[in-house]
């Protein structure tokens, strides 16, 4: 229930959730939640409803869409409050200390002439390029006018690591993280750090919306999501995409000039991207079936942890999860290691134990893919010729290793019965980086 | 392509040996496999004769809850429920009724209207009070009931429900005392009738036997109650 009226501000919420004292204020104004002509359609996620699934009893309707964030029905309205920018204008909000390269410093500035001129953009950087700390300059330019900025992921991972270091370099700044688990509950803030599904209760109310890891499910190809994301910024805000690995529909608007984009090809520290060795073992698969793994990797596991080198072991299916588990631990490996997926309960717990060094290693599914930093560590695939791994998700899973600059290198072992398409793309793309890279 | 209604992976239906020889419509799936089988049904497993449930090896027939409840009680009550209220139907419940996801009624109507009209009895619905129809929009029983008559014989008599009754605990709901009204002219349609009463879930059994004493009050000759979980 809302209480108060700043709970409001640049928001969209069911009347059904407001308190009558609020539903009266002259402020708060309301348009419909479905919209039942020319298509019935919801005013929150833009979904066009079937009449026969979204009917209620006397000819009322609802979104069976976006229901899991509260319903929309049409028997309450979308209540609205403009956004206020009610902030106080700081000039030297940026606590961090750090220093940038040449090349991001550079980007950084752009990133500042971006926001200034209400564009949208797509940064591209590889995976390790510092693309936070890229960010800094111009959030601070944002908070020195009163703008207010969200940045946004469809990885509730990436939020939830986003969030420290947003805090700690914006250490005077209202900061707000929100999630589908998260039990922080609403405050009116500067810098909202979300997850995409919940732009979908924010309206015209960013001036600078950043979207990290773009391409990735659940965002991608979403037109809810996409709604959403138009809904949240303002008229007349500044939209930033990052990714290491746009898609093509992405890459298709960009040719057209909305956004505009600029790329990275460099890590922070310099070194090149780590290129894959691909190990080509016959019978891969069905030894995993049948709960056993090859001697060879074995081995490599054996040997990591004899060098107390922690490294994550991607596997394409949940149920691989517990057979690869289950071989490690028949073969006689002692070692600390835990298996994680997307519905995982304990996911993030277990993902803050391996950031602890509380874990020797994680087998995940490609949840891990992206968006979190392991300092030092190396990493497996398993079935890497699998549908399940793109070569957008395989650039990205080698993108976890080699990025801190006290060890810049590491294993990235692709373990495959043939070097499929997806594994050539990979290596090609990664190698054109690093070509790139090399010029500068 | 259809979709589970409660997992959204996509549903390929699989059209078996029988089926093809059939004459008969194929049958729309609602679930997919997985999510089905997280639901217990209690047709095949010893049930308390009284209240339907599921009755572990150590409990008597009735069931200790149903043997106070005799001494409670004068009039003769029964209830039979489909499935049991097991985490799945919890989430199932927590999704229909509070989020109020119409479209899971499709899951479980078929058999409420299969179990409820084998046997030639007046159905009538529990109802829901106005609070809640002007927020929720609909009764949650009733979603179950589709192409089945009804005799809404029964209203809610509190005009403000303090609590919901699932955030009650067991001595509250005992002690609750009778919510419902009959209403006025279907009553004598009760009279000298077998009477079924349906609900979602049966809890402690006080909300469906106050029903059940105000339709023996309007004449009914038999009441027995049907709940989709026990």
């Amino acid at each position: 229930m809302i209480n108060h009226i700043s709970d409001l501000y640049g928001r969209q919420i069911s009347s059904a959730e407001l308190s009558a004292a609020i539903l009266e204020l002259p402020e708060v104004k309301r348009r419909p939640a479905i919209q039942l002509k020319p298509s019935l359609m919801c005013s929150r996620c833009g979904s066009r409803l079937k009449r026969s699934q979204a009917n209620l009893p006397n000819g009322q309707y609802y979104c069976y869409v976006c229901i899991q964030m509260k319903r929309m029905d049409t028997l309450h309205d979308l209540a609205f409050v403009d956004e206020p920018n009610q902030f106080t204008k700081v000039s030297d909000a940026l606590s961090w200390e750090g220093q940038l390269t040449p090349l991001q410093a550079e980007c950084a500035e752009q990133v500042v002439r971006i926001f200034k001129k209400r564009q949208h953009h797509l940064l591209w950087a590889v995976t390790g390029a510092g693309k936070t700390e890229m960010l800094f300059k111009g959030i601070e330019w944002a908070v020195r006018y009163g703008k207010r900025i969200c940045i946004a992921s469809p990885r509730v991972d990436v939020c939830i690591e986003l969030f420290p270091r947003i805090q700690a370099a914006f250490a005077k700044t209202s900061i707000v993280l929100l999630h589908g688990k998260s039990e922080q509950p609403y405050k009116y803030s500067q810098i909202t750090i979300c997850t995409t599904h919940q732009l979908l209760r924010f309206y015209h109310a960013f001036d600078v919306l950043i979207i990290d890891e773009v391409d990735v499910f659940p965002f991608s190809g979403n037109p809810m999501l996409h709604f959403g994301v138009n809904n949240a910024i303002k008229t007349a805000g500044s939209m930033l995409y990052l990714t290491a690995t746009p898609d093509k529909h992405l890459l298709t608007q960009a040719r057209k000039g909305r956004p505009s984009i600029s790329y990275l090809p460099i890590r922070y520290h310099g070194h090149l991207l780590p290129e894959p060795t691909i190990i080509k073992i016959k019978g891969l698969s069905q030894g995993i079936d049948n709960n056993r793994l090859d001697k060879r990797v074995l081995k490599m596991i054996r040997q990591l942890m004899s060098q107390q080198q922690r490294f994550l072991l991607f596997v394409p299916h949940i149920k691989d999860l517990a057979a690869v588990a289950t071989a490690i631990k028949d073969a006689g490996i002692i070692a600390k290691y835990d298996t994680v997926f997307a519905a995982d309960p304990e996911r993030l717990e277990k993902v803050s134990a391996m950031r602890h060094h509380e874990l020797d290693f994680i087998i995940t599914t490609t949840i891990l893919e992206r968006g979190v930093t392991f300092p030092g560590i190396d990493v497996l695939v398993l079935k890497a010729d699998n549908d399940i791994f793109s070569a957008a998700a395989l650039i990205q899973i080698a993108g976890r290793v080699g990025r801190s600059s006290d060890r810049p290198t590491g294993r990235v072992l692709f373990y495959a019965e043939a070097r499929a398409a997806n594994i050539r793309s990979c290596q090609r793309q990664i190698r054109k980086m690093n070509r790139k890279a090399a010029e500068i | 392509m259809t979709n589970c209604l409660l997992c959204q992976s996509s549903l390929r239906h699989t059209t078996s040996f029988d089926e093809m020889m059939s004459l008969a419509p194929a049958q729309a799936r609602q679930l997919c496999e997985e999510c089905a089988a997280d639901f217990f049904r209690l047709d095949s497993v010893a049930t308390c004769v009284k209240c339907g449930r599921r009755l572990k090896a150590e409990m008597s027939n009735p069931c200790y809850d149903c043997e106070r409840w005799q001494q409670q009680i004068s009039f003769d009550f029964q209830n039979r429920a489909l499935y049991e209220y097991n985490s799945a139907m919890k989430d199932y419940m927590k999704r229909y009724k509070f989020l109020g996801d119409y479209r899971l009624r499709f899951i479980f109507a078929k058999e409420v209207k299969k179990a409820v009209t084998w046997q030639k009895r007046l159905l009538v619905p529990i109802p829901v009070n106005a609070g809640t129809m002007a927020t929720r929009g609909f009764n949650q029983v009733t979603g179950l009931l589709k192409g089945c008559s009804l005799v809404e014989a029964l209203k809610t008599s509190q005009t403000v429900k303090d609590k919901r009754q699932s955030e009650k605990g067991r001595a509250d709901r005992l002690r609750l005392i009778q919510p419902f009204e009959l209403v006025e002219p279907q009553i004598e349609r009760i009279s000298g009738k077998d009477v079924t009463i349906i609900d979602d879930v049966y809890t402690t059994g006080t909300t469906i036997r106050h029903a059940a004493s105000l339709l023996y009050q309007a004449g009914a000759t038999s009441v027995i109650g049907i709940t989709l979980a026990r």
